[in-house]
């Protein structure tokens, strides 16, 4: 029997992404995750920790941790960099054509367009920001 | 992320086997701007798992690229995970995506 979550405690650099990444898609399997939960899951990961290693300076770790409770899985990442908060920036245009395109925002986007819930918060000096998914979602 | 040359018809073909994510993307960038020249190039997705933001800044990238040099771009069989990116991000409407290479090539 699998455990039901997954904790990993890793460096905030871009490696860290493709560890976080691989251990993902290990776990979605051993949890037979519908494909659709799983994507979305592995897709929230990539976004929010690569805004950790690319934006946190001064970060020393960052923590993932991943729960899966029948219909809902959480994602918890904690990092110790500066104070910020990536939720709630506001949408990007997704309008325009080829030329006139950028993808700036889109990452923090999607993540709160997927997420069933999304929430951050300080707390002794780190940032926490929660996700959860509900494979019932459309 | 793997990546496979083939031709169909004049199109260069790219198959692409893995995930476009904040790793490979820039890898997987630079491989494919390397294959893209006139006529054109598509890209073969059946087998890319999920797409992140940086993934979608590489195929941005490439059909910038492809405008510029008067190039076709187009992206073939994007599985339910990407097509939900691509619908939510509106790249659906600037980058042309069809079932099979063999459409792409008819296009």
């Amino acid at each position: 029997m699998t455990e039901n979550s997954l904790h990993l405690r890793l460096p905030p650099e871009t490696a860290s992404v493709t560890t976080l990444l691989d251990a993902l898609e290990a776990y979605t399997e051993a949890r037979e995750l519908p494909i659709k939960l799983a994507s979305r899951l592995m897709l929230v990961a990539d976004e929010l920790t690569a805004n950790v290693v690319m934006h946190s300076a001064g970060a020393s770790f960052l923590q993932a941790d991943v729960v899966h409770e029948g219909d809902l899985v959480r994602f918890i990442l904690t990092d110790d960099g500066p104070e910020f908060d990536p939720l709630g920036r506001g949408v990007p245009n997704t309008n325009g054509g080829v030329e006139e395109r950028e993808v700036g925002g889109l990452g923090m986007h999607f993540v709160e367009r997927l997420a069933a819930q999304a929430s951050y918060r300080r707390e002794d000096d780190r940032n926490i920001l929660t996700i959860t998914l509900d494979a019932r979602a459309d | 992320m793997q990546i496979t040359q083939s031709q169909s018809g004049a199109l260069q073909v790219a198959t692409l086997d893995g995930r476009l994510d904040t790793a490979t993307a820039a890898t997987a960038e630079a491989a494919l701007l390397g294959l893209l020249a006139p006529p054109g190039l598509v890209l073969d997705m059946t087998k890319v798992r999920y797409v992140s933001s940086a993934g979608l800044r590489t195929l941005l990238k490439l059909a910038k690229e492809a405008k510029t040099q008067g190039a076709a771009f187009s992206l073939v069989a994007l599985q339910p995970a990407v097509r939900e990116v691509f619908e939510i991000s509106g790249f659906d409407k600037i980058i042309p995506s069809f079932a099979s290479v063999a459409e792409a090539t008819q296009a």
